[in-house]
């Protein structure tokens, strides 16, 4: 491609108000000059200024998207950071609050996937959608069987265009094999096949990647490569940036629900666009004195997760907080930090190894007792783990502390109790609310993670589990959740901390640790560390430097 | 977010007036309804509700309608525990038929004299129906038989079970009447002649039934035990992060549920019939779905929504009165359960569409200064 | 007790049946009358209820009023639907089936001017009149015809509910099989236990059953299942058996008009004379309290010839009808 490099699109970093937390948005002048605009002259799909409200948080806002026509356009972004929305909209399940959607060049409002299909719009999902003990054949005319007569279901004809459409794109499909006795690769292609049988000129493929084995992936992205050579244009969404990378004409960075970047693969380094990804605002490093001491608060020992099936998802973990420390874990999403918090909250059996909290050994314990022991935890997924989202505010402050002061007092529940010190942590942790007795739901997602955050010191813990504190929290509420746990770990709290922020985990560390597949593979100092390097570690990358 | 069952399970709150407005609309709609069908059929339906106006007042139909309240109650209460946890017990039916079977033998047999023998009854009631729940709690937290089939399939083995006690162990014949031994009459639960105009008594039972509405609140809204049981209905993932352990919470809460449903059938054979036999009630346990549906498992919506079924199935006779087919109340009575669920949804989609247009307003203020700044 | 009193010939009251109605014709008098589950077009029991009511209305001139019953009610209930037309001026109340039997006690002592009648069951009261039938003397002759029909010497027996009353048709039908062939084989299948009475409605088990009757070599099978009986008609169709209809001239209502081929006989039951009979007595001023049993003798039970198909046999059953009229062959009532 002919393109002229471009100057570095951070086009929407203007919109996070620059808290003292965040350096103003620039890089390196040699990144400047690697990250360059991908335009085309003919775009197939264009977003301006899409956003999108849910209650209590803003899933998309202001998303500017340009994908060319006939070229493979990734999507990358963090779990949560509103790719998923995005295509609903784009599909026509949602509608945007605010925004306009071209599709070559005119206009469009779609109000249900229909409209999509009618516009040329695509849509293969991450979960296979087909009938598995019907045929290639039958589960791609699905619901838009062609009619002989009217009534008949002509299949003739169907094979005939089926076959057509595999030779054209090189798919490589028989129509009357049964479904279950396709691998996961012909599964993805059939259900390629099934939305180019509805007349799709424009692919969205969502984390097609997720489930298939390298050799597979490779066989998808010849697919694709042949697709886009046909004329077709496909927006390939994902958080593999290596595969993005070997596969996209031109990658859109979407951070925090907006489109941060728009680059162009050939000057971008994988590290690069994890800092895309992640955003890198490096915490003022003035805040950073170290309060830890040599009593050990929390250790783990050779703690071993399995999944159902046997495989070790977690394998030899050991490490030590000590008191008034930070220990940061780094790692890309899905290498086993979420399994590492629940067996440490005892939602999850370990395989083998042992826990110690304050001296005790609490490897045995539930949830409740360890809870009760002392450990407080800010879930990751906070609607799912750490809130009762159509429940007050006073009943949520009781959750996971409903055994304790002043929330009950023997079997029954203080009301009293609860909601005075409802208002308390309202107070202090700054939680706006119109009062205690609204739902949970109807708080921002900064406010519910203020609510949480206030909910878990309250009970004085010994150690804090903090996974993604400040995951899709406005900027003050971050800053303000900071300076809470700062201030905890001066009180003597060990902290864990599990982030995809690089710049959270290297400002707020004391120590870091690398986590990839499972295993701690890397000890990293805050102190020295640049986000560049930790991504890299984090990749695995680093392991050979 | 929430889920339609959450809603349609009472899990979230409708607030001050929108509470209100619902159920009137789902009668309102109701009476609609019924009077098309009634117009369709050519009877005019104002005689219909004129009939059925004039039975409630007369004093034996009343005290009928209290006393079939009652049992609808208890049954409903024993059903709404279970649906507060998005436990779905539908085998309060034979769980209650059971008891009554055991406990109709041993209150027969009269080991006991007097009250002693009323609380030995109960007792026996109350650990059979709740041992016999248990079992469908167990298969789920051990072998993961979702309780709905589970509790489905124990009904049936309850009623093949209660027939083989009663024709083998139990049952004395008198004519075509099979029954256990009638409980003798110094064990019997009075009634209270509290309806003027008819010698016919309200069943003693209503105390115990509003002792039990009372318990139901606080246990759910006052208690830890309550917090946890609710906690896991609105969310299981969250009140297993809490500290919950919900498996326990399954057996405990279907024990529970268990328990309450071997009070159902006591009004009848302690206060009613003092006999398990062909003519003894069936069905409370789907009538407790019914209401618990209707009353959104609040412990005064399911008290009306008692009445109100009770009302309609007791009053069909003097529908048949005035040449109108006693079919006509299951027409109203699905009419009102669907109602009560679509005008339920409506209402809570109106408020949901307000919140939601409030938050955006408010989002869309800070948001202005933010996107002026670039 | 009912069962006691249907057994011998020493009843109190042997009724007779009713010839042409001269009695006074009684406008004034207002009929109430109670319902077993199923109601009105039940094909069956309470269809035969209905036809003497209606022969009342049309030849006596008497005003009535029907009720229905539901399924899974109370005695309370049925106590409330008799108390309802008690004080609703209807006299006299017939009640329709045993489930009646502690209603009707009940309720005929609270109003004990009303006359009240309750079809197969034995309660007792001053002005309570039990119409009571000799089911299994009915039931003998179709066990006859069964046995002389069958040419595999298997016949079998479909009962609706496991209750004492159906206990009285599978005796007769199995005293008379045997006096006909004394070495052949009966089956037997209750469809429901009590409480649960779906097996006078659930014609899907009297199919299921009287399949297996057939397949383990029956070729006659004799229903008192209700209607449940229309399963056991299906099946017999479809294996080439035969089938023995019950209450009513099963083959001759338009309602198994499909099946009139498989139904060889039915036991009838005529609750309609009963209830004719009862309603001519209270016209008359002559009703008598306790029971009246409707045997072979008084008419009340009978066995049908509508097809023709047992016309060869006929001679042979209407002499064991002759002996248990006469009394020479005592009938077992369960």
């Amino acid at each position: 491609m002919a393109l002229p490099p471009g100057p570095l699109v951070y086009s929407h970093y203007h919109c996070l108000s620059p808290g003292h937390y965040h350096r103003p948005s620039t890089g390196t002048p040699q990144e400047e000059a690697a990250i360059t605009t991908a335009t085309a002259t003919e775009p197939a799909v264009e977003l301006a200024g899409i956003t999108k409200r849910f209650p209590g948080v803003v899933a998309n806002r202001d998303i500017d998207l340009h994908v060319a026509k006939g070229q493979i356009h990734a999507l990358v972004g963090e779990n949560g950071a509103g790719k998923s929305t995005l295509m609903k909209i784009l599909y026509g399940m949602q509608r945007p609050d605010e925004g306009e959607i071209r599709i070559n060049g005119s206009p469009v409002a779609f109000h249900t996937p229909a409209d999509a299909i009618a516009a040329g719009i695509g849509m293969v999902h991450q979960h296979f959608m087909l009938a598995d003990n019907l045929t290639v054949l039958e589960n791609v005319i699905l619901g838009s069987e062609p009619r002989k007569g009217g009534v008949a279901v002509d299949f003739g004809a169907a094979r005939k265009k089926i076959k057509e459409i595999s030779d054209a794109y090189g798919l490589g499909i028989t129509p009357d094999v049964a479904v279950e006795e396709l691998g996961v690769g012909d599964r993805q292609r059939v259900e390629i096949l099934k939305v180019l049988y509805r007349g799709a000129r424009i692919l969205i493929l969502d984390e097609p990647t997720a489930v298939l084995v390298p050799h597979e992936v490779d066989e998808l992205f010849d697919n694709l490569r042949g697709l886009v050579r046909e004329g077709l244009t496909i927006l390939f969404i994902s958080h593999k940036l290596d595969e993005v990378l070997r596969v996209a004409d031109a990658i859109t960075v979407i951070r925090r629900g907006t489109t941060v970047a728009t680059v162009n693969p050939q000057d971008v380094t994988a590290r690069q666009l994890a800092e895309l990804m992640v955003g890198s605002e490096l915490p003022s490093p003035e805040t950073r004195e170290s309060t830890v001491t040599e009593v050990v608060a929390f250790s783990v020992r050779d703690l071993t997760v399995r999944t159902a099936d046997g495989r070790a998802i977690v394998e030899g973990v050991s490490f030590d907080i000590h008191k008034g420390e930070v220990l940061g874990i780094a790692g890309v999403e899905g290498n086993g930090q979420a399994e590492l918090v629940e067996a440490i909250m005892g939602m999850r059996p370990l395989a083998s190894g042992s826990l110690t909290l304050n001296g005790r050994d609490i490897t045995g314990w539930p949830t409740l007792k360890r809870r009760e022991g002392g450990i407080g935890y800010i879930p990751e997924d906070r609607h799912r783990h750490g809130l009762l989202l159509e429940a007050p505010l006073w009943e949520n402050r009781i959750l996971g502390h409903q055994t304790r002061r002043p929330n009950v007092k023997g079997i029954w529940i203080d009301r009293a109790g609860a909601r005075e010190d409802t208002r308390r942590i309202v107070e202090e942790y700054d939680v706006r609310t119109p009062g205690i007795d609204v739902d949970a739901a109807a708080l921002s997602g900064g406010n519910q993670q203020k609510l949480i955050v206030g909910r878990e010191m309250s009970s004085d813990p010994l150690l804090l589990i903090a996974s993604h504190p400040t995951r899709g929290v406005d900027v003050g509420a971050q800053a303000a959740i900071w300076d809470h746990l700062r201030t905890a770990r001066a009180a003597g709290l060990a902290v864990l901390l599990i982030s995809a922020d690089l710049d959270e985990l290297i400002g707020l560390s004391d120590s870091l640790k690398v986590i990839l597949r499972g295993r701690i593979v890397a000890d990293v100092d805050p102190a020295e560390v640049t986000p560049e390097q930790l991504g890299s570690a984090m990749t695995g990358a680093g392991e050979g430097a | 977010m929430s889920t339609f069952l959450d809603r349609l399970f009472g899990r979230v709150k409708l607030g001050g007036w929108l509470a209100v407005v619902a159920p009137l609309l789902a009668v309102v709609f109701a009476v609609l309804i019924t009077s098309g069908v009634l117009l369709v059929a050519g009877k005019p339906p104002l005689d219909a509700f004129t009939a059925l106006a004039h039975y409630v007042v007369q004093p034996s139909g009343a005290v009928l309608i209290i006393n079939f309240a009652t049992q609808y109650y208890i049954s409903a209460l024993a059903v709404a525990i279970g649906f507060r946890m998005n436990l779905f017990n539908i085998g309060v039916d034979g769980q209650y038929r059971l008891a009554a079977v055991v406990a109709a033998g041993v209150g027969g047999a009269a080991l006991l004299p007097g009250v002693l023998n009323i609380i030995l009854v109960m007792v026996v009631a109350v650990l059979v129906a709740a041992l016999w729940a248990a079992i469908a709690g167990l298969l789920k937290v051990t072998r993961g038989v979702s309780e709905v089939i589970s509790t489905i399939m124990l009904n049936a083995i309850a009623t093949g079970i209660g027939s083989w006690l009663v024709i083998r162990y139990l049952g004395v014949r008198s004519g075509n009447e099979l029954a256990t031994k009638e409980i003798p009459p110094d064990s019997r639960v009075p009634g209270l002649s509290v309806i003027p105009g008819t010698s016919a008594q309200v069943t003693g039972f209503i105390v115990l039934a509003a002792i039990f509405g009372v318990a139901y609140y606080v246990l759910l809204n006052r208690t830890r035990f309550g917090f946890d049981l609710r906690a896991t209905g609105r969310s299981e993932s969250a009140a297993v992060a809490s500290g919950v352990n919900v498996k326990r919470m399954v057996v405990t809460t279907m024990v529970l549920s268990g328990a309450i449903a071997g009070f159902a059938g006591m009004p009848e054979l302690l206060g009613g019939s003092y006999k398990y036999g062909t003519n003894f009630p069936t069905g409370l346990g789907f009538t407790g779905i019914a209401i618990a549906l209707l009353g959104r498992n609040n412990p005064v919506g399911m008290a009306i929504g008692a009445l109100v079924w009770s009302f309609l199935d007791n009053s069909k006779n003097s529908l048949q009165l005035v040449d109108i087919s006693p079919e006509i109340v299951q027409i109203m009575q699905g009419t009102i359960v669907l109602s009560v669920i679509v005008a339920y949804e409506l209402v809570h989609r109106y408020a949901q569409a307000a919140k939601q247009r409030r938050v955006s307003r408010e989002l869309a203020v800070p948001s202005q200064p933010e996107g002026a700044a670039a | 007790m009912a069962a006691a009193a249907c057994g011998g010939s020493d009843s109190p009251t042997t009724a007779s049946t009713g010839g042409a109605s001269s009695a006074p014709a009684a406008a004034s008098v207002k009929v109430g009358l109670a319902y077993d589950i199923g109601g009105r077009g039940d094909g069956s029991f309470n269809d035969a209820a209905a036809a003497g009511l209606d022969k009342a209305v049309s030849e006596l001139k008497v005003d009535k009023k029907e009720l229905e019953a539901t399924q899974g009610e109370t005695d309370a209930q049925k106590e409330e639907r008799l108390r309802l037309l008690a004080s609703g001026g209807f006299n006299p109340v017939i009640a329709v089936g045993f489930a009646y039997s502690a209603a009707v006690t009940k309720v005929a002592a609270e109003f004990p001017d009303i006359k009240f009648a309750i079809v197969d069951d034995g309660a007792k009261g001053a002005n309570i009149t039990n119409l009571l039938f000799a089911e299994e003397q009915g039931s003998f002759l179709v066990g006859v015809a069964a046995a002389l029909k069958s040419q595999k010497g298997n016949v079998g027996f479909v009962g609706g509910v496991d209750v004492p009353l159906i206990h009285k048709f599978e005796a007769g039908f199995v005293a008379g099989a045997k006096a006909a062939k004394p070495d052949i084989k009966i089956q037997k299948k209750y469809l429901t236990q009590p409480p649960d009475f779906s097996g006078f409605g659930d014609p899907a088990k009297g199919k299921t059953a009287a399949q297996g009757m057939f397949d383990a070599g029956a070729d006659v099978v004799y229903q008192a299942a209700g209607g449940s009986g229309a399963g056991v008609f299906e099946a017999a169709k479809a294996a080439g058996g035969m089938a023995i209809g019950v209450d009513s001239d099963q083959a001759a209502l338009p309602a198994y008009a499909d099946d009139k081929d498989v139904i060889i006989t039915s036991m009838l039951k005529k609750v309609d004379v009963a209830v004719f009979d009862f309603l001519k007595n209270f016209a008359a001023g002559t009703v008598k309290a306790g029971p009246a049993i409707y045997d072979l003798k008084a008419g009340g039970v009978d066995y049908s010839t509508t097809g023709g198909k047992i016309d060869d046999i006929k001679s042979k059953i209407d002499e064991y009808k002759q002996k248990i009229i006469s009394g020479e062959i005592t009938v077992p009532s369960s």
